[in-house]
């Protein structure tokens, strides 16, 4: 008896310690990544000014900012952004469309899905980098080759991801709404849409993350723009600076990217936490 | 002539279910009646076909042989004449109470002023007019189910088929849930089957009690209730704890005993 009150009073925190607790804890979310960054930053300045590594070969913190103000300044990072971004964009919102349509035409359409789920199967484990030689004898060097291997990649996965979505909406879902007088196009758009909806996000988010991929792979043999030339073009100047910078800067968008899909998708979704 | 809506009459039924060589007879030439207005229980051990029976009057179920009608027409596929109330509540999560209830009344093309009227008038009827705004998530069991309750008779549903509608619930809900249950149908004398495992439960709420054998589920057993509601199983003498015992009896496998098991 003794020793279980002797334990509620060691565990039971006082409201101050609570409070702080809290804070604290809101703090650590921020605080602690923040923290390790900056470790990995100075880590990164202390092996560049220890010169024991080659300039040339793993350039430091201050070399890969110049590189980038250098970038700026002459004008390439502001065009290459636009150019990257415009393909990631034309060639994510081609596929995209067509991925959600393809995987609710699968998913709900029996014969549909017996023809085309053969491809789906098929071609998924394609690598989207095998695409550019094709990509790049059919289009060019120019856009559509971009459009093209961007859109097919994000295309594959938001097909699969909306098909499979498909086949989770709960029977007891598509029941209820027959019961309830739905006619089929109601079903569908009311019931059907939003039952698959986060799949069909996950789907999306995918292909965020793989429309960049793609973009680099395609950018980065056969192009006259774009971040992905620039780094090719880098290696040929061996600018290893130039290659941090865009790589970051890389990482960055991708990021973003993923950040604002990720936003949009649990406002649209939003029955879906808790 | 409005007595005679919500009768429905199964007619030797067969269901099967599987493919020719392994099918498995869940139905085997079933009959029931389910005259106009009445309140039957259903009740059998689990798997008998109790829900099979269910799924087809709703529709869900196609019969191999005999015939199911619904005021002498046959029913072929889901109506919104044949309302149906799941275990799993089957609200939608991206509507509100009142969406949900909403949803319902669309088939009538009703005015969006009327239709959300009628829907939020659902709602007082069950005592949630106060979380109309609320998602389903954000209800309780209870709260959901009688959502449920709601969306089904602010249809005009002939005919209301529950599939263990408070099996998920607590002891203290059901009780209030019963209570509920059976205001609502008086209002409205829809004609109710009720699918239950409980026997106290079919015995507190029905007109009539039907009892299914295992499977293939026959209808073995018939008890018409007289006993004016509400009915209460604690009152000693009283005939309900006869009926009672019968159909644990009857519900008991003859077979072979059960293996003690530590649970």
């Amino acid at each position: 008896m003794v020793v279980t009150e002797q334990h509620d009073k060691i565990t039971r925190p006082k409201p101050p310690v609570a409070r702080f607790a809290q804070l604290s804890a809101a703090g650590t979310a921020v605080g602690l990544p923040m923290v390790s960054f900056l470790f990995i930053l100075a880590l990164w300045s202390v092996v560049g000014a220890s010169g024991v590594v080659s300039e040339a070969i793993f350039p430091a913190p201050w070399s890969v900012w110049s590189a980038t103000v250098e970038m700026w300044q002459n004008g390439t990072l502001q065009k290459d952004l636009c150019v990257s971004l415009g393909r990631a964009g034309v060639g994510f919102a081609i596929g995209a469309t067509l991925g959600v349509t393809m995987g609710l035409l699968t998913g709900r359409v029996a014969l549909v899905r017996t023809l085309l789920n053969p491809f789906l199967n098929l071609l998924r484990p394609i690598p989207a980098i095998a695409l550019v030689p094709v990509a790049i004898v059919w289009f060019g060097i120019g856009e559509g080759s971009k459009y093209f291997v961007v859109s097919y990649t994000v295309f594959l996965t938001v097909w699969f991801n909306t098909h499979h979505g498909m086949q989770y909406v709960p029977e007891t879902y598509l029941r209820a709404a027959r019961s309830l007088g739905a006619s089929r196009l109601r079903e569908f758009l009311t019931v059907v849409l939003p039952a698959a909806a986060p799949h069909i996000f996950a789907g999306i988010r995918l292909g965020v993350a793989l429309a960049f991929l793609s973009l680099v792979a395609a950018e980065l043999s056969g192009a006259s723009s774009g971040l992905g030339f620039r780094l090719q073009e880098a290696r040929q100047y061996i600018r290893t600076d130039r290659m941090f910078s865009l790589l970051i800067i890389l990482g960055i968008l991708g990021a973003v990217a993923d950040l604002v899909v990720h936003r949009i998708g649990r406002k649209l979704v939003h029955w879906e936490q808790g | 002539m409005e007595m005679d809506k919500g009768r429905v009459e199964v007619e030797d039924v067969v269901i099967r279910f599987g493919t020719r060589d392994s099918a498995v007879t869940a139905l085997d030439r079933t009959n029931l009646v389910l005259e106009p207005g009445t309140f039957t229980a259903l009740i059998g051990p689990s798997g008998c076909g109790k829900s099979t029976l269910m799924n087809a009057i709703a529709g869900f179920v196609q019969p191999a042989e005999g015939r199911i009608t619904l005021d002498g027409a046959q029913i072929r596929g889901p109506s919104p004449d044949v309302g149906v109330i799941f275990q799993q509540y089957a609200l939608f999560p991206w509507f509100t109470a009142l969406g949900n209830i909403r949803f319902g009344l669309k088939q009538f093309g009703l005015s969006k002023r009327e239709e959300i009227d009628r829907a939020r008038a659902a709602l007082d009827e069950v005592g949630l007019g106060a979380h109309a705004d609320k998602y389903p998530q954000q209800l309780s069991g209870g709260m959901k189910q009688r959502v449920a309750i709601a969306r089904t008779f602010a249809t005009g549903a002939k005919v209301l088929l529950m599939d263990e509608p408070f099996g998920a619930l607590d002891a203290q809900t059901r009780i209030v849930m019963h209570e509920l249950l059976l205001n609502v149908w008086r209002k409205h004398r829809a004609t109710v089957l009720f699918v239950t495992h409980d026997v106290d439960e079919a015995l507190l709420l029905a007109d009539d009690v039907r009892v299914m054998s295992q499977a293939p589920g026959r209808l073995i057993r018939h008890y018409a209730m007289t006993q004016p509601r509400p009915r209460a199983l604690s009152r000693s003498g009283s005939d309900l704890l006869e009926i009672r015992e019968d159909i644990l009896g009857l519900l008991r496998p003859t077979t072979e005993p059960l293996p003690e098991r530590a649970h």
